[in-house]
């Protein structure tokens, strides 16, 4: 093949990253927007070793290849991933684009690297030599800057067995189905006994890379959902300082405040649930 | 070494680049005039074709993902009997007007049908919601649609 080669292994994959300049291909829905018909692309549907959802004792692992409708329609996904992809751009482009490339394009708009932070996934990243398990927040060192070789490749995304059972998921954009969100939240949590035990939030879209914030996180923590009204100012006032996006498109304030509403309108879902 | 695939049933290859936009090998030199080019930038899906049994937009894919796939195009898909319902159904409702969005919007429909030969409304929409019309104002798709499946029942 002229400028491509499309393996059907990973090894072989692993081998020609090695030896040679090439731009790892999943759906090509971010490569052909800047589409300059140069360079070689190393086409991934064909490896089958990418394309798989499975579990085991540790992990629900999504291979990298799997395009957003393989994610939706399988039934290990949590469903909070499932909404949000759902929020997705279009049938057409969800049937192309990977996971992997979701990631690996860099964005801190990407939708399903917003959960990905939020459960606190990791990623397998494989080279001719090996595997290293990295975790999410530290895989993005920055805008498009990736903890990633030149010979490597995103070959799982790995999310915890047991993530909590409750969630919020917000996009809020421009347009309802197409555009790329200006602003994204994810919140999970879980209630046991009446007290909230577990608490997870994460924002995307208001700095270089996804947001989150374990440490105001762990203010509801241990909180009986009975006494969320007590805690919430102190949650929100942590938050105000943790939370500081960059200007953009959109201001820096409106987007702090878009973000603190969205905390207090989570603080008053875990009540009613 | 060239880039093999399925063309409307029939084996294909590609010499050229992989790095090519298959939109434009289709239309060019596998003679394929109804895969439009709207947007080229995956947002009309004027481009829509059906591979390895799901739409996608053609302007969105290069060459070498083609490799090994099954490709469906309008020209290929005008001569099933689910073309002719789809067909008819759209004339009936009055869906096409300048046609440019027309074949992307049979295979959308062709792709909704076959993942729920039953589809409500919303489901319907969902599934049109990445081809966009300049003429219908969409009711009249939707309409088709929802004609088809009940017209060619048994056929989805
Ligand atoms: C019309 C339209 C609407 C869109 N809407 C949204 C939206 O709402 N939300 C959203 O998040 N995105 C959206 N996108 C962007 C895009 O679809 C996603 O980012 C998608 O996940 C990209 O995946 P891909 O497989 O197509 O990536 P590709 O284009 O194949 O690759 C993207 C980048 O990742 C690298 N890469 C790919 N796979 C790997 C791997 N396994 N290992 C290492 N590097 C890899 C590539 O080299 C490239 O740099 C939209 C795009 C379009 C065209
Ligand atoms: S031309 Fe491909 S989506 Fe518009
Ligand atoms: S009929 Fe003209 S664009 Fe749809």
């Amino acid at each position: 093949m002229v400028n491509g080669y499309a393996p059907q292994t990973l090894r072989e994959a692993l081998e020609i990253k090695r030896k040679e300049q090439v731009s790892p291909y999943g759906g090509g829905t971010d490569l052909m927007v800047d589409h300059h018909r140069t360079g070689t692309y190393l086409f991934l549907h064909r490896i089958a070793e990418m394309q798989e959802i499975k579990q085991d004792d540790n992990y629900l692992r999504l291979g990298a290849g799997c395009t957003f409708t393989e994610v939706q329609e399988h039934a290990l996904t949590p469903p909070i991933l499932k909404e949000a992809i759902s929020r997705i751009a279009a049938p057409a482009i969800r049937n192309l684009g990977t996971i992997g490339g979701n990631i690996g394009n860099g964005s801190a708009k990407a939708d399903s690297v917003l959960v990905f932070f939020a459960l606190d996934a990791k990623l397998r990243l494989m080279d001719a030599d090996g595997e290293r398990i990295v975790p999410i927040h530290a895989f993005y060192k920055g805008r498009k800057a990736l903890d990633l070789a030149l010979d490597e490749l995103i070959v799982e995304i790995l999310l915890p067995r047991v993530i909590p059972t409750r969630y919020v998921y917000h996009k809020i954009g421009a347009r309802a189905a197409l555009a790329i969100s200006r602003l994204s939240f994810a919140g999970l949590w879980n209630v046991e006994g009446g007290k909230i035990t577990a608490c997870s939030t994460a924002f995307g879209a208001i700095d270089q890379v996804v947001v989150r914030i374990p440490e105001v996180d762990k203010i509801l923590i241990g909180t009986p959902v009975a006494e969320l009204d007590s805690v919430k100012e102190r949650y929100l006032a942590a938050a105000g300082e943790a939370i500081n996006p960059i200007d953009g498109r959109i201001s820096a304030h409106y987007r702090k405040t878009v973000c603190l509403n969205l905390l207090d309108d989570f603080v008053e879902t875990m009540k009613k649930a | 070494m060239s880039i093999p695939f399925t063309l409307n049933g029939k084996p294909a290859a590609y010499e050229g680049s992989a790095t090519d936009r298959l939109v434009d090998i289709l239309r060019k030199d596998f003679k394929c005039p109804g895969v439009k080019v709207g947007c080229n930038e995956g947002e009309c899906g004027a481009c829509s074709i059906i591979m390895d049994g799901v739409l996608i937009n053609a302007c969105m894919v290069a060459a070498g993902r083609a490799y090994d796939t099954e490709i469906i195009t309008i020209e290929g898909f005008r001569e099933t009997e689910k073309f002719a319902v789809l067909d008819r159904c759209f004339a009936e409702t009055g869906a096409v007007q300048c046609g440019f969005c027309t074949p992307g919007m049979i295979l959308a429909a062709e792709c909704i049908l076959t993942k729920n030969p039953n589809p409500n409304e919303a489901e319907i929409r969902d599934g049109l919601s990445g081809n966009m019309c300049r003429c219908t104002g969409y009711n009249a798709i939707v309409h088709a649609v929802a004609l088809a499946a009940k017209e060619g029942k048994g056929l989805w």
